[in-house]
């Protein structure tokens, strides 16, 4: 009976089993602030009273929760904790780049609560990332999302446990070079990629079939069926066929984009996220009509051969063609600052105010499935809030505290100078300096970073 | 280091060879078999179990066993005499896990048809029918130093990859013979990925271990359906199911390396998930997770060492800024935190054993010592070197304690183990005896040199005694300020003359110079660290070389000379 349970549980694609620790929640009341809500407008000297860490009314006049703290929060603005729909924060390994599909690796197995990049996203308002797998597979890992409870020592604590299980994807050139050029298996290329995707679908339907065949068999009399072999890649896979998983999908080029959307509706898969999508703006509609919606760069290309055709106007064509748009770091610097890269699109396309704060709120919580618990300032969600000095999407603006859960993660008065949680104890110290000339190759092997190759698998050439 | 084979003189053959070595009682051309397996440490005071006060006695063992302990015993006409006087006696140390005497076996060649994505198990480091008893020789590496710093029983595991195989229990007696104690006793894991294959990073090896648990799981259920019922098609278990059979019917633990506290709260949760048996192994930080080890009830091997202090000697005591300052008390903390973790486990009721793998045979008593000075008290001390391990090794019934019955384990030292100044003579493993060499005391005086301080700065001729021979050079040190820094002169591995390197880390502490070079051996960059105490003109230490083992090494001062 036991094996039965760990066999159903691993079935279930559970991550790590960790104790469901109770995490922190927090009762505070802010007072007086501009409310940016997202979805219903823009509040004036209105109070926001947070309990136990959900938001319990948004008005005026109203009193201070029993043991909860009062910030008055006059001249300022009240926005939702950003969510940065693409991040690698807080992870110990980002990519288990040594075979085409790795469906079965789950990144909340190495969730890194210790990163210092957590506090610095705090610092920019994030309180929710997408901690996702790297690109140098056709299928990568299962990703996890974090919710920024920056100074617990469990990652349990820090993976937003009640959000979906979501994995990711990737096209063109990562996993035709890593596996086809690195290793000379498929995929060499995008026919490759896609021929992937398709055996890989088929042969979860396969094993769907198979196991279901046996466990209806195993319990008649006289049985002869023997159990399959267990495959947590095929089963993920099927999960996905079975709508238990939304697919974020590391894409560039515009073809690439159509033909993952023909594959999708060929096995009957809805739950599907375009990352990077610097070619979404060619297929736009298409995206609107089937998908989730494209997680984009405000303004970061050509760092390699298929990211050369791209526009500062990508997100703001996209979101007036009605895709759900995002606009993520990929980066622990870009994450301090989204809502610099935000306000991208007002200069870029002239999106409204709403339209450019959704794109770093409601619409990632969109795409990760969590939208009806964060994204907006709403009665009933949980209390992930920035309080900014000047509005967001100026360029003074200045994040003064974040809240998770109604719990202060972030207070710019008391950001003092070491924040480390973690210090080791043969650490050398070492004076820091700051460069004083400009650096002008920043984009010098943002290429190798930006994908967090560990170039294991470069060492394989043949 | 003198191990104690007296030659087998006519008499010793009559009285009791016979008795012992029936089947080859002929002769013995080699010289070695003892005079007689019956000793009798006379007089010493012993520390018979973890708590108990010493207590003047005589310890009888015979073949290996203890025979009689007490104040007043008839000590059969046989029995060796070994004088105790002035000396103390513990039960010998137990290591939880290790891999002294281990060779890895040479890596497989790839086949022609290998794809790096779905490698074969055996080349991924999937070898979990492997023994470590196949891995294991007594005189191999490091087994006399281990022993030397008072361990006689070792569970060692197999090197390899993710599932190096299964551990077993050694004891570091008879060097003629094999010494197993137990076989496969665990199964031996750890987070280490395969290079430029799957799994190639932790999140793989966590993947590829659920996939590797499940499949033997069902591998069994099929084998018990065609046991069970005709018609069904026959079951054919892979090696690997093979090996993992133990582990998941739960008769076996998985001994699981886990350095951090991440770590330990990975393989936690995987031993959650799946449900099989878990002894942590290795673990350096586990502050954070002492709570979660004691709630989930699993056994502790803490890494037998304590993190060395030369970041925090290599902190400046002038000039530096107040935020450098800040990150130096910082390094402070997390070094004193360090020291007092194994204190916080035996105050939150754990009772832990150490494993000594990548720690040094050398500082093993220091370790102890310094973990004593911060909070552990000497009783769990104690019991972690002895019966926490019998323990969890489950071998309390034989080892652990000093008692009638029990193996003729022990540790003689000339002080309390919990000294300084403690040096240990004798180790009796198995009822073989080892005796080494006792510094004298007086040798410690003549650290000073004439003026009173110790001067490391200098050209020094070296000769290190390694099992490929005699090497040397010369180490020249030179220092600016408080700083040290140089350079040494070494046979090139590579063959042909010397090399002349840089060292770094360079620090002297008291009397103890310590320093660190890379050396180039084969394509693999080793680190080799050498530790050595001044004595005026000349120094004496080791040299210890990673994984292969340290060897003594010694210097003198050629210039300046210090005499002027």
């Amino acid at each position: 009976m036991k094996k039965l349970n760990f066999i159903l549980a691993a079935l279930l694609g559970m991550g790590l089993n960790y104790s469901q620790a109770q995490t922190p929640k927090g009762s505070v009341l802010i007072k007086n602030a501009t409310v940016l809500t997202v979805t219903k407008g823009n509040l004036e000297n209105t109070d926001v009273l947070v309990q136990d860490g959900v938001i319990k009314q948004v008005g005026q006049n109203l009193s201070a929760p029993s043991g909860g703290q009062t910030i008055d929060a006059s001249g300022k603005f009240l926005m939702p904790g950003i969510i940065d729909a693409h991040s690698h924060v807080a992870l110990d390994v980002v990519n288990e780049a040594s075979s085409p599909i790795v469906a079965e690796v789950r990144m909340k197995d190495v969730v890194n609560p210790f990163e210092i990049g957590i506090y610095r996203a705090l610092a920019g308002g994030v309180t929710i990332s997408h901690a996702m797998h790297g690109s140098a597979n056709v299928v990568g890992g299962q990703n996890a999302t974090l919710k920024h409870r920056w100074g617990s020592d469990d990652p349990a604590e820090i993976i937003m446990q009640d959000a979906p299980r979501t994995i990711k994807f990737a096209l063109g050139e990562n996993p035709t070079r890593v596996h086809g050029r690195g290793n000379n298996i498929q995929p060499r290329t995008r026919m490759g990629v896609e021929a992937v995707l398709r055996n890989g679908f088929n042969e979860a339907l396969q094993y769907k079939k198979n196991w279901e065949s046996y466990n209806s068999a195993k319990g008649q009399k006289g049985n002869t069926m023997t159990p399959p072999a267990f495959n947590d890649r095929l089963q993920t896979l099927a999960d996905i066929l079975d709508g238990k998983i939304i697919i974020h999908c590391h894409s560039y080029r515009a073809d690439e984009i159509y033909m993952l959307i023909n594959v999708a509706k060929d096995f009957g898969i809805t739950k599907l996220v375009f990352q990077h999508t610097n070619e979404g703006f060619k297929v736009a509609p298409e995206i609107a009509e089937y998908t989730m919606g494209a997680s984009v760069f405000a303004d970061w290309w050509a760092y390699k051969m298929e990211v050369y055709y791209s526009t500062a106007f990508n997100a703001a064509i996209l979101q007036r063609n009605g895709v759900i748009t995002s606009i993520n770091s990929d980066s622990a610097e870009l994450i301090r600052h989204l809502y610099h890269e935000a306000a991208k699109t007002q200069r870029y396309g002239g999106l409204t105010d709403d339209e450019a704060l959704a794109m770093i709120t409601i619409n990632p919580a969109k795409q990760l499935g969590i939208d009806d618990k964060v994204g907006s300032i709403e009665v009933g969600k949980q209390a992930d809030l920035v309080i900014f000095e000047g509005h967001p999407l100026s360029s003074y603006a200045v994040p003064q505290m974040t809240f998770v859960d109604g719990v202060k993660y972030f207070d710019i008065k008391a950001d003092t100078d070491d924040q480390r949680q973690f210090v080791s104890a043969t650490e050398m110290v070492e004076p820091v300096y700051l460069h004083a000339e400009e650096d002008h190759q920043c984009l010098q092997d943002v290429d190798a970073y930006f994908e967090a190759f560990q170039g294991a698998f470069l060492e394989e050439t043949l | 280091m003198k191990r104690q084979f007296l030659n087998a003189g006519m008499a010793g053959l009559l009285m009791t060879g016979i008795l012992s070595y029936t089947a080859s009682a002929q002769s013995d051309p080699t010289g070695k078999r003892r005079v007689s397996e019956t000793y009798a440490i006379t007089n010493a005071t012993i520390f018979a179990s973890p708590g108990q006060q010493g207590t003047k006695g005589t310890v009888l063992f015979r073949e290996g066993v203890i025979v009689d302990m007490g104040a007043n015993l008839s000590l059969p006409k046989e029995a060796q005499l070994i004088a105790g006087d002035s000396l103390f006696i513990y039960p010998g140390f137990i290591d939880g896990s290790g891999m002294a005497g281990i060779t890895k076996p040479t890596d497989l060649e790839r086949p022609k048809d290998f794809v790096s994505s779905a490698p074969p198990d055996e080349i991924a480091g999937i070898t979990p029918w492997r023994s470590a008893t196949d891995q294991f020789s007594i005189t191999g590496n490091q087994v006399d130093d281990w022993r030397k710093s008072g361990f006689t029983l070792t569970q060692v595991v197999p090197d390899g990859g993710m599932i190096p195989g299964k551990a077993a229990i050694m004891v570091l007696g008879n060097p003629t013979t094999v010494n197993v104690l137990m076989e496969n006793t665990a199964l031996a894991a750890n987070f280490r990925g395969s290079r430029g294959m799957y799994p190639a990073t932790a999140v793989g090896v966590m993947a590829k271990f659920r996939d590797v648990y499940q499949n033997t799981a069902l591998a069994l259920d099929h084998t018990k359906l065609y046991a069970s019922t005709a018609g069904v098609s026959r079951p054919e278990m892979t090696p690997t199911q093979v090996g993992m059979t133990a582990v998941v019917q739960k008769q076996i633990p998985v001994i699981f390396t886990a350095n951090s506290d991440l770590e330990v709260r990975r393989a936690i949760s995987l031993q959650k998930e799946l449900g099989f048996k878990l002894i942590l192994s290795g673990l350096e930080n586990y502050e954070t997770v002492i709570d979660l080890i004691k709630s989930s009830g699993t056994p502790v091997l803490i890494k037998l060492e304590v993190p060395d202090d030369k970041a925090l000697k290599a902190q400046k005591k002038d000039s530096v800024s107040a935020a450098t300052k800040a990150q130096y008390d910082r390094v402070k903390e997390a070094y004193d935190m360090a020291l007092k973790q194994a204190s916080l486990l035996e105050k939150a009721g754990i009772p832990f054993g150490f494993s000594t793998i990548d720690a040094k045979p050398g500082d093993a008593l220091k370790a102890i010592q310094s973990m004593v000075k911060n909070g552990l008290s000497e009783k769990a001390a104690l019991a972690a070197l002895t019966t926490n391990p019998a323990q969890i090794l489950g071998i309390s019934r034989v080892a652990g304690t000093i008692e009638k019955g029990k193996m003729a384990n022990f540790v003689i030292s000339t002080d309390s183990i919990f000294k300084e100044s403690a040096q240990i003579k004798t180790v009796v493993a198995d009822g073989y005896v080892f005796d080494y060499e006792v510094k004298k005391k007086a040798a410690k005086e003549n650290g000073k040199s004439e003026n009173g301080a110790v001067k490391a700065e200098g050209v020094w001729e070296y000769t290190a005694e390694t099992p490929a021979g005699s090497n040397g050079g010369e180490i020249t040190i030179t220092k600016e300020g408080s700083e040290y820094s140089g350079t040494i002169t070494l046979d090139d591995p590579s063959g042909g003359g010397k090399i002349n390197t840089p060292i770094r880390n360079v620090a002297l502490s008291e009397k103890t110079l310590s320093f660190e070079f890379d050396v180039n051996a084969g394509g693999n960059n080793l680190t080799v660290t050498i530790t050595a105490e001044i004595a005026g003109a000349s120094m004496e230490g080791t040299m210890s070389v990673g994984q292969f083992g340290s060897f003594p090494l010694t210097a003198t001062l050629i210039t300046p000379s210090l005499t002027h």
